[in-house]
């Protein structure tokens, strides 16, 4: 009879312990991705005072430009699902990159002071998020670790915890690099 | 940056001349100690002579005299050379720190202070006898630097359950980092995963006085290292996969334990050694090349970390 009641509360207590440790993990995710949130956030704050900056010397971007200031006014207005932030902040990273590789025709633009501030907040800020994103895969891998590996597949089976994506760099940007194409030119 | 090419035309052209002035005063030295030897040695047969028949009974206590011979021949002789070792450190050492950048600060006397030891969290015990010696300071490009050698221990018990053990031997280094950040982030050398494999990783997630394990992903950095920190997202803000891989190669040059925290926008390095650093060697010649060399490569391992950590890419806020 004692062995029997002892040996469910051991099996009780696994359980509790697995049960709490899928949550913790679970929570961690939730975590990471709030600071990417913010840091993306962060450098939206930025985009307005850049923008403005370098309007005034480049001539041929003014649509680009229009086109982040865009993005800009989507990003912010907080309607956008997870997902849909991600790819959101793809594109914006892929048009600033445009900019970027622009300024490089506007001497005038790179000796301007607060244009080199601005640059290096986005430099700091680009590399928060990068860091943000690698932590966000690493709890999303022991996370997904946890789902799939024996014996806490069981219980998060029962909870209904699924497999959860890490980021990957878009296919756009994946194929910005195109070895064959360098070549060829 | 020096080579040894250049290295070898400063020995030659400058540092030659000097080095066979000091060399007379290291004859001199050697001199001495032999006569020093050779007084001792001759107190040492006298007494065991005199005692000979006391000895005769418990011959095991002929040590005694030559042990008490050999103690008082150390201390004299740590005198006789006392003169010659700060002339030795006030040229070669300083000429050569020079030699590699003009701009930087020598004294011979100071060290890197026990706060700043401790402040750097690299080691969790505390030292309570602390050492050391040449101090270099100043400005490498935009990175403000200091180093020293360094010897912490500690010292528990006391008669005889006296217990001493060494937390840090080697150079200690402190540089100014190329990013602002509030959190404290400590790079150990890996000895659990490297035995135990995961288990290993498991038993390092449990070390509860370092804060949390961080896992990398570069799996060579992953090998040979083990971070902890309070912030993961901003541990991996300093540790770039970049500087990763920097870190990586930096133990691979120097072939040596190697620690390093970042804590107050400050990084801190502790390169272990065994030997004592930036010291003359008594009885070898100093008129050669070798010895010169090995103070240089050790000079520039430390000087070399601003360049080895990027350290003077100022592309971030804080310049």
């Amino acid at each position: 009879m004692w062995i029997a009641i002892v040996v469910v509360v051991v099996i009780l207590l696994i359980v509790v312990f697995l049960y709490n440790s899928l949550i913790g993990k679970k929570n961690q995710v939730t975590n990471v991705f709030g600071t990417i949130d913010a840091l993306l956030k962060k450098r939206y704050d930025l985009l307005p005072k850049l923008i403005a900056t370098v309007k005034a010397y480049m001539k041929h971007e003014r649509e680009l430009l229009e086109e982040i200031t865009q993005m800009r006014a989507k990003a912010v207005s907080g309607r956008l699902s997870d997902d849909d932030k991600v790819e959101l902040d793809n594109i914006v990273t892929k048009a600033l990159g445009g900019i970027m590789v622009a300024v490089e025709n506007y001497p005038d633009l790179k000796a301007n002071q607060n244009f080199l501030q601005l640059q290096r907040a986005m430099n700091e800020v680009e590399e928060q998020i990068s860091a943000a994103r690698r932590a966000y895969n690493a709890v999303v891998t022991d996370y997904n670790n946890a789902v799939e590996m024996f014996p806490t597949n069981v219980v998060a089976s029962t909870m209904r915890y699924k497999l959860k994506k890490v980021f990957e760099i878009s296919q756009e940007q994946r194929e910005d690099v195109d070895a064959e194409k360098l070549f060829k030119s | 940056m020096k080579t040894l090419e250049d290295l070898r035309d400063f020995y030659n052209t400058t540092l030659l001349a000097e080095l066979k002035v000091l060399e007379r005063q290291r004859r001199n030295v050697v001199r001495k100690f032999q006569y020093v030897g050779i007084v001792l040695l001759c107190i040492a047969a006298v007494v065991v002579l005199l005692l000979w028949h006391s000895l005769a009974k418990q011959p095991m206590l002929i040590i005694i005299p030559i042990i008490i011979c050999a103690m008082i021949g150390g201390v004299i002789c740590r005198f006789i050379s006392r003169g010659y070792v700060t002339e030795f450190k006030a040229v070669v050492i300083r000429r050569i720190i020079h030699f590699i950048n003009e701009d930087l600060n020598y004294s011979q006397q100071d060290y890197i202070p026990k706060s700043t030891f401790i402040l750097s969290k690299i080691f969790s015990t505390k030292p309570n006898r602390y050492k050391g010696d040449d101090l270099v300071s100043g400005r490498i490009g935009a990175t403000r630097i200091k180093f020293s050698e360094v010897h912490a221990e500690h010292e528990s018990g006391s008669g005889k359950n006296r217990r001493r053990y060494t937390i840090f031997k080697g150079l200690f280094f402190i540089g100014d980092f190329n990013k602002d950040f509030a959190g404290q982030t400590v790079v150990l050398p890996d000895t659990a995963e490297k035995l135990f494999g995961r288990i290993g990783q498991k038993l390092q997630s449990l070390n509860i006085f370092r804060g949390n394990l961080i896992k990398l992903e570069d799996p060579e950095f992953e090998r040979a290292f083990a971070v902890y920190g309070d912030d993961q997202i901003e541990a991996r803000y300093i540790l770039s996969t970049s500087l990763m891989k920097r870190i990586v190669d930096f133990k691979k040059k120097t072939n040596r334990k190697i620690f390093l925290s970042f804590i107050g926008s400050m990084v801190f390095v502790a390169v272990s050694y065994t030997k004592n650093i930036f010291e003359p060697r008594i009885f070898r010649t100093l008129l050669d090349f070798a010895p010169i060399r090995e103070y240089f490569e050790d000079l520039q391992l430390a000087l070399g970390i601003v360049d080895d950590l990027n350290l003077n890419t100022r592309i971030w806020s804080k310049r």
